[in-house]
């Protein structure tokens, strides 16, 4: 069933939703985010992703309606186009070559055919707003190479340039510069109190422009926000301060008709101010991360704000929160790692701060996140926040420990682990045991024994004040309850080394402990240390046993770049390897285990047997980045490659996360297979639902399309027709140099065009002309002036199609016919 | 997948409301519930996915609904094979909800978009619609209805592609073949049509009741000699309202068999049924049943020719209350719908309340007969507007989670009596020996009370009333003694305690101290009078490491801000203390003096009371010059020992008094930690 193809490293979701401003579709129905090289396009309703938008090769780093279609989008990206697309359907209609580096997209509806981008030209960091000149070709892909420079020297985040009416406003560092289009001339203000104070914070952040009047708004580090007006005039130009945020201001937003203006920025409150004044505020606080950007949706009933930690949320003009798409949260550090629930085989790391998220992998989204630390969370720059820093699943997902800490100054350190338990009753953590300072300094490594056959629970925790602790469920009943609760049972140390990793054997009866550069090995009856490894290759960085026919090795790998493998049956090293290790992951289903080493190029993947030295399968360069986490997660559906390279994706699926956050993983399906749909697409037409509106409206439109649809089908019967008349193909045929002047091909030309004479429509005409040519004598010859104008508008397209067909007799007749009365239609 | 029924008030209308999982991986579950109103659930993280009030939900409520078959998303792409950029993970999307009503109607919903797609009325149905499928591939849509036909829709122009007398009764169900050839009706009969020509291929007869659920169960035939034409041999499974049995049949070639191959018999009326297709002749068909009587039965059978007897189920799961205090008996809750994981080895349940249904995934054990699981619903009413919107779960923090801090038993190792190794009679012997003491010390102890009340008039209340209170645990008496402030008062209390109490006082000053930190205040006063006057004693017990261990911790962890420090002060401090003290007692006379003559143990087990000090010295984790010290003071202590004998001789009380100190000052080493806390 699945197609040999070479293993290929694939993004899986959880890409950055909000690098740029997310766009509302013009009914709102629509948001679109860049996520990555992709655009997303989500229902504002459910919040469902309805078409992801691919074609870039690069990061999308804008979006934009076309202003003259509402129903494409343009987009651009660091590969240099600008794409066009139908998002309806999400297919794409047409390719702008550009050839630079786009940062950004704007698009005006006053410029006809051009739409303005941010490119960065010469050096590093000196961008250029231009306007580029989109051909009108019916090619897919077209060369837009006609640039001409708007404003020079600006700041290369969109945030910092607004559109408004006729003018286009760019901010950097301390001043404003305004371009006014019909002028063609820019001008520029400069904040003065910037000069003379050292700290007074006055850089610009962010722009806005009023969709109305001529007035634009700035954000400013210090959270001021400014309005200028006048500023058409260089002299005269004014500004009021609006002052609530204390941190900077974001980002900035008007409403479609201009009456409010909304601003965000750390505190993570949507702030609305009322008719641009300071006592006309209203908030919509709690959250939960820093507002990155703002937009608008051009119905204006909705709104939407980006944040940090990836998510965006829609809320409803009444300021109420009405739908959030959160990705994976990638606002603080993963310390945790990766981690697998096993009872709901969600990926598990760092969420919000103090939170865990459990993701969803089969569906691709957060399912929820876990409040560990249960601390209001205060935004605000440089406070030292509590971390939670490890997190470990025991006993087929029935307990969680998670550690957290908290350090302000070196001597300092705040502690604490939790012991949740899985409460079945609820289905959900209860927390059992809370031990404050469980170790004098950071616990490097956590893990519970997870072996099928230990009757208590075991966690061991390593630290680096040099012991490590065993931890054990004991019974904790009293008279007034029955309970169980952890309690240390046990104290390790070798010779005040700092602990650095821990892990326990697959059967759970050895537990290796490592001391900076020596192993040691523990019996987990009876804590009595068996033996101890040392290589003297630099400190221990990851420890792991082997498993199932390969449990009697142990693993290690060292900071100084060496992997060695260890018989546990005869104390010795196996065999030893130079690989600089960054993440080593046993699988938890099969012998393998994946070790991704880091060198100058990038990242390569190992896959190997600890029995034998050489390794499985090796992927060179999976990653530019540093890879810092990875794990096995075992399929549901087990695969079955018979290729012996892909054999270890077999039963378990391989993902990793590189420095700067993006969650990969391994895929053998083309490309093109996993495009190209395997069932046939169910596309079922929307047909409209009767609503009372429609009963009311519905009636009058149904007559209107019926008309409509007559003549448009009338035109469907006669389109084979004119593909037949020899006139045209004739006409098209010859080449133009052979044919006669136009003026004389004219007339036989739409001679040739117009229909042959329908006997029966005549046959009616005449019938009519001769029971109303009775009447013809009584009437007056202004009235006859008024029924001819009525006939030639009613039958226009009849009259003209008899009109030049009719034979001599019949004229005849019609120039009578056209002085008969018709006053009686009137009447009717 | 298997479909519920409809409406309550019919008496032979199926139990249940109208529910289903979406395709694939059962991501979401969408219930349609007798207030008109359809919701869908995510089945992940039990959060109400969306909701949907049809405009006519009123007059017609949904009596089914169907899940279209899972597409893929529209991915026009004109440069195809130019582009290398990478898919997103899930491009399948489950998208389109048919929904039959009441009032004959078909109403297509799409959850992506949140809002009606179509809906199918021209030429439908006139009566209650039983029961829609989709067609696996062509986008075609299937419905059977009370008024007797089956309608057969193309969803891509709305519209009816052909409609056809089912039955001369209503038809209640369909099931399409697994190569979309042929279509299985249940009416009056179970017949089997063919789709192309609307023909009947075959006659199944054996339900007296309308049949609520068809389901075809394998996709192989059992035998695979003969050619495979698409559907004979072929098993299927129907259930009908009212009976207690599912019946299978097989489709087969010849057309003369019309009863039912097997049957399955469950507890109560099926509600909803589930099955994993088998795939090969091995691979046994497992199928859950959820029954009325909120019971899910599970078989497992490899479907192979006939079978008389009624198969049982290999595994029944049941769902109940936990019951709020001792009286209350369990109540079973309903379940919903059940439904196999995409990896056969887990079931997600659905129960609860339609209106607020809690779906979980339970992992299947085979050994098992019979699964109760205790779930408490009660705070599901709960609003969860919030959550919706933040998605943000807050795990329960009670007050009944044991806290741990530094010092507490419990935070580190508790420190146990030095491993017996060789002499483990002995020490066992020891332990008997101490017991038996107890009788020993309440006969001192009155002998005690006597000297003391008849020597030492003004503090006599104190130490009496102290060590009665340790032997009763008396809280009142030793919070009368203990709650003292008077530094000079504490001291003279100590002084003249007996010794046997002062294990139990420490014991009780521990206890106190791991307290409120106001006593811990007080409670160092005494500690520190304690371990000044009684360290010679306390140097001497055997046992001294595990009974003080606790102690010893929690002074560990009290003192850690400047350890260096507090160590010095400590060490100090009882220097000076020692020396006044020695310098003091030259002139007095002993109370406790008399208390040595009961010295009468030989010496040599006196050497293994050291040794094993020794070893469980080494516990101690200290110091290197901690250790040096200790040798010393063994040495010191053996010379005790032998002035000691010498003492009984001499009873020379003032030489007695400055070996004691200079004991004191030696062997107190190895409690020179506890003293550290003093200064706090």
């Amino acid at each position: 069933m699945v197609a040999e193809e070479s293993v290929r490293v694939v993004r899986c979701g959880g890409s950055e939703l909000n690098f740029r401003r997310a766009v509302f579709s013009a009914d709102s129905k629509y948001i679109f985010c860049v996520s990555g090289d992709f655009v997303k396009v989500h229902s504002t309703a459910t919040e469902e992703c309805v078409h992801i938008l691919q074609g870039h090769r690069n990061l999308v780093t804008g979006i934009q309606l076309n202003p003259h279609n509402h129903l494409q989008l343009y987009s651009c990206s660091f590969d240099g186009t600008i794409k066009l697309w139908d998002y309806v359907d999400g297919i794409l209609i047409k390719t702008f070559v550009v050839g630079h580096k786009l940062h950004a997209l704007f698009t005006v509806t006053c410029a006809e055919d051009s739409v303005f981008v941010i490119i960065n030209k010469g050096k590093q960091d000196i961008f250029q707003l231009v306007s580029v000149k989109l051909p009108k070709s019916s090619s897919q892909e077209i060369e837009a190479k006609e640039l001409s420079c708007v404003l020079d020297y600006i700041n290369q985040s969109p945030k910092c340039i607004a559109f408004g009416n006729e003018v286009c406003a760019a901010v950097r560092d301390f001043y404003l510069s305004v371009y006014f289009f019909k002028k063609k001339t820019t001008s520029r203000f400069t904040l003065s109190s910037s000069r003379n104070k050292k700290h007074a914070k006055n850089n610009f952040t962010c722009v806005a422009c009023h969709p109305k009047e001529d007035c634009i708004a700035t954000g400013h580090k210090d959270g001021k926000i400014r309005l200028w007006r006048n500023f058409d005039d260089d002299k005269k130009y004014t500004y009021t301060c609006l002052h609530w945020h204390h941190d900077m201001v974001m980002d900035l937003a008007f409403s479609v008709t201009g009456t409010s203006l909304l601003s965000g920025g750390r505190e993570s409150v949507l702030v609305e101010w009322r008719d641009a004044t300071e006592k006309n505020k209203e908030f919509l606080p709690r959250l939960g991360a820093t507002i990155e950007h703002i937009s608008v949706s051009p119905a204006g009933d909705l709104f939407c704000t980006s944040h940090s930690d990836n998510k965006i949320i829609v809320i409803h003009r009444n300021l109420e929160a009405s739908a959030v798409i959160q990705g994976l949260v990638k606002d603080s550090n993963i310390f945790t790692g990766l981690m697998v629930d096993p009872r709901t085989k969600a990926l598990v790391l760092n969420g919000k701060p103090g939170h865990l998220q459990f993701y969803s992998l089969q569906h691709d989204k957060q399912l929820y996140n876990l409040d560990i630390i249960q601390q209001e969370y205060i935004n605000d720059y440089g406070l030292i926040q509590i971390e939670l820093t490890k997190a470990a699943f025991g006993c087929y997902g029935n307990w969680l420990a998670t550690v957290e800490q908290r350090q302000e100054k070196e001597t300092e350190l705040e502690l604490q682990m939790k012991l949740w338990m899985y409460n079945k009753k609820t289905q959900g953590f209860v927390l059992n045991t809370k031990v404050n300072m469980p170790h004098e300094d950071h616990i490097t490594a956590l893990c519970f024994c997870n072996a099928e056959k230990s009757e208590t629970p075991t966690l061991v925790t390593a630290s680096k004040d040099g012991h490590f602790k065993v931890w054990i469920l004991t019974d904790d009943s009293d008279i007034y309850k029955k309970a169980v609760a952890w309690t240390c049972d046990f104290v390790g140390s070798y010779h005040k080394y700092q602990a650095t990793n821990c892990c326990f054997s697959e059967d759970g009866s050895l537990l290796a402990v490592s001391f900076e550069e020596i192993v040691t090995i523990w019996d987990s009856e009876t804590w009595e240390l068996k033996c101890t490894f040392c290589q003297r290759a630099g400190k221990i960085r990851h420890l792991c046993f082997g498993r199932l026919t390969c449990s009697k090795y142990l693993l290690g790998a060292t900071e100084n770049g060496i992997l060695c493998c260890w018989n546990l049956l005869s104390c010795a090293l196996e065999w030893s390897t130079k690989l600089n290790v960054r993440v080593m992951e046993p699988d938890p289903n099969s012998e393998n285990i994946a070790a991704v080493s880091q060198s100058s190029v990038g990242s390569d993947l190992f896959v190997f047997k600890p029995s034998e030295p050489r390794p499985l399968y090796i992927q060179k360069n999976i990653s530019r980045e540093e890879v810092q986490w990875g794990v096995f997660v075992p399929r549901d559906v087990p695969e079955s490659f018979t290729s012996e390279a892909y054999q270890w994706l077999n039963r378990s699926q391989f993902y990793f996360l590189t420095k700067s956050q993006s969650l990969l993983t391994f895929s053998t399906k083309s490309p093109e297979e996993k495009l190209t749909p395997t069932s046939k697409q169910l596309l079922a037409e929307e047909s409209l639902p009767t609503t009372p509106f429609y009963f009311i409206l519905g009636k009058h439109r149904e007559k209107q399309d019926e008309k409509i649809n007559k003549a448009f089908e009338s035109e469907l019967v006669q389109l084979p027709l004119t593909e037949n008349i020899p006139a045209i193909s004739e006409l098209l045929h010859t080449p133009a140099h052979v044919l006669p002047s136009a003026s004389l091909l004219c007339s036989k030309f739409v001679n040739s065009l117009l229909l042959s004479k329908e006997t029966k429509s005549d046959e009616e005409t005449l019938e009519d002309t001769d029971t109303e040519e009775e009447k013809e004598s009584d009437d007056s010859d202004e009235e006859n002036d008024f029924t001819e104008k009525i006939l030639d508008t009613n039958n226009t397209d009849l009259g003209e199609d008899l009109l030049y067909q009719l034979s001599k007799s019949e004229e005849k007749e019609l120039r009578k016919f056209r002085k008969v009365d018709y006053s009686w239609i009137t009447a009717l | 997948m298997a479909a519920g029924g409809g409406g309550v008030a019919d008496p032979l209308s199926p139990a249940g409301v109208p529910c289903a999982f979406s395709p694939l991986n059962q991501a979401y579950f969408a219930l349609a519930s007798a207030d008109g109103q359809l919701r869908v659930w995510e089945t992940a993280n039990n959060r109400l996915h969306q909701e949907y009030v049809p405009s006519a939900h009123l007059s017609g409520t949904c009596t089914c609904l169907a899940w279209a078959p899972a597409r893929l998303q529209a991915k026009e792409s004109p440069q195809r094979k130019k582009r290398k950029s990478e898919a997103i993970g899930t491009s399948n999307q489950i998208d389109l909800l048919a929904l039959g009503t009441a009032v004959g109607s078909i109403l297509l919903y799409s959850t992506v978009k949140g809002e009606l797609h179509s809906k199918l009325i021209s030429g439908g149905h006139e009566n209650k619609v039983n029961c829609i499928q989709w067609h696996q591939d062509n986008g075609c849509l299937y419905s059977c209805s009370d008024d007797k036909h089956i309608v057969e829709w193309n969803t891509q122009t709305c519209k009816v592609k052909c409609k056809w007398k089912g039955d001369n009764s209503s038809v209640s169900s369909l099931c399409i073949s697994p190569d979309g050839k042929m279509l299985l009706s249940a009416g009056r009969t179970i017949k089997l049509w063919v789709l192309e020509t609307k023909e009947i291929y075959r006659h199944f007869t054996g339900h007296a009741t309308p049949v609520s659920s068809l389901l075809f169960t394998t996709v192989r035939p059992p035998s695979e000699s003969q050619p495979f034409d698409g559907v004979t041999g072929l098993y299927f499974l129907s259930g009908a309202v009212h009976d207690r049995l599912l019946n299978v049949w097989q489709v087969r070639s010849e057309n003369k068999e019309k009863n039912a191959v097997m049957s399955f018999t469950v507890t109560d009326e099926p509600v909803y049924i589930d099955l994993t297709l088998s795939e090969n002749k091995e691979e046994p068909v497992k199928l859950a049943v959820v029954c009325k009587d909120a019971q899910v039965h599970l078989f497992e059978h490899i479907l192979n020719g006939y079978c008389k007897k009624p198969l049982t189920s290999n595994c029944t799961i049941q769902i109940v209350t936990p019951g709020k205090g001792k009286k209350s008996t369990p109540k079973p809750i309903p379940i919903l719908a059940a439904g196999f994981c995409s990896d056969k080895m887990s079931l997600l349940l659905v129960y609860g309340s339609w209106f607020q249904p809690t779906i979980e995934r339970v992992a299947l054990s085979s050994k098992e007969p019979h699964m109760c699981l205790v779930r408490d619903i009660s705070n599901c009413w709960a609003p969860k507007v919030e959550t919706a919107i933040t998605k943000v779960r807050t795990p329960v923090m009670n007050c009944e989670a044991k806290v741990l801090v530094p010092g507490v038993p419990g935070h580190h190792a508790a420190i146990k009596p030095a491993p017996p190794q060789t002499e483990e009679g002995e020490s066992k012997r020891k332990l008997g020996e101490n017991e038996i003491s107890i009788e020993e010390r309440l006969g001192a102890l009155d002998i005690d009370t006597k000297k003391e009340k008849d020597d030492l008039p003004q503090t006599n209340s104190f130490p009496v009333l102290l060590t009665q209170g340790l032997e009763s645990n008396d809280f009142e008496m030793l919070n009368k003694v203990l709650q003292t402030r008077n530094l000079n008062l504490i001291k003279r209390t100590v002084l003249r305690m007996p010794l046997h109490a002062v294990i139990p006082l420490l014991q009780e000053l521990t206890k106190r101290l791991q307290g409120h930190p106001n006593s811990a205040l007080l409670m160092v006063q005494w500690l520190k009078c304690v371990l000044t006057v009684h360290a010679s004693y306390l140097s001497t017990l055997p046992d001294l490491v595990p009974q003080l261990g606790t102690l010893y911790q929690l002074m560990e962890s009290r003192v850690k801000t400047f350890q260096k420090l507090s160590h010095l002060h400590g060490k100090l401090i009882l220097l000076i203390t020692q020396v006044t003290a020695s310098e003091k007692s030259k002139g007095m006379t002993c109370p406790e003096q008399k208390a040595k003559l009961v010295y009468e143990e030989e010496s040599s087990e006196e050497e293994s009371d050291d040794e094993i000090e020794k070893d469980s010295d080494d516990n101690w984790d200290e110091d290197d010059e901690d250790k040096e010290s200790e040798k010393d003071e063994d040495v010191d202590e053996e010379n005790e020992e032998e002035e000691e004998d010498t003492e009984e001789k001499d009873e020379e009380n003032g030489e007695d008094r400055d070996v004691a100190s200079e004991k004191e000052l030696n062997g107190d080493s190895d409690l020179d930690p506890e003293n550290e806390s003093e200064e706090e």
